[in-house]
């Protein structure tokens, strides 16, 4: 049977940005290291071509693109909060 | 709960955020699951609409016109394989502040819709 979540915790809001070069190092520390980099008018998109995932950078936000594999998309999701301020 | 000039007031986080000369930055998800269900795309939304009806209870569950099921500020919608009209994908997209939510959401609908839907 499944249960959803019954009391939603509220997470933190997040503040500052995801800096590319250092995002990339921590990336290819975890072993991602196929990833194509695109600049965009507002920042700039990462295509991880082995895991098919793109994520998509901006100073103000940051979007995160993957099929229904919970564990990468919760890695990439520690990843990208390691650069973030919680309040 | 910001204190400034020497007095308190609450205001929200985001107003908060602002009075501390701080951005939001905003953490998405948009993740993608497929499911076979041998029905049109629309067919299938309203079933999934149906079957979260059946297992969140006191969540707000709209299902829109424009082809979207969301539930609290969760969208869901749903397209064909291109391969495969049986097998679709749904993308469901939501923001990290309802993580635990669209988490449990995207293990839930990979495991399929239950059989008895109309």
């Amino acid at each position: 049977i499944e249960e959803p979540p019954v009391v939603l915790a509220p997470k933190p809001l997040l503040s500052g940005a995801v800096p590319l070069e250092a995002f990339l190092a921590t990336l290819q520390k975890h072993g991602i290291s196929e990833v194509k980099v695109e600049e965009t008018a507002d920042g700039h998109i990462l295509h991880l071509q082995a895991e098919d995932t793109l994520i998509q950078l901006e100073e103000d936000g940051t979007h995160i693109v993957c099929d229904n594999n919970e564990p990468l998309r919760t890695t990439l999701r520690d990843l990208v909060l390691r650069f973030l301020q919680k309040l | 709960l910001i204190m400034k000039e020497n007095s308190l007031k609450l205001v929200s986080s985001e107003q908060a955020l602002k009075e501390l000369g701080l951005n939001e930055h905003q953490l998405r998800f948009t993740c993608r699951v497929q499911l076979q269900d041998p029905h049109c795309d629309s067919d299938t939304l309203h079933r999934i609409y149906k079957h979260l009806k059946s297992v969140l209870k006191g969540y707000t569950i709209q299902h829109l016109p424009d082809g979207t099921v969301i539930v609290e500020s969760i969208v869901i919608k749903v397209s064909s394989s291109a391969e495969d009209t049986n097998t679709k994908v749904l993308l469901l997209s939501w923001s990290y502040q309802d993580e635990d939510l669209g988490s449990f959401l995207s293990t839930l609908l990979k495991k399929g819709l239950p059989s008895g839907l109309c």
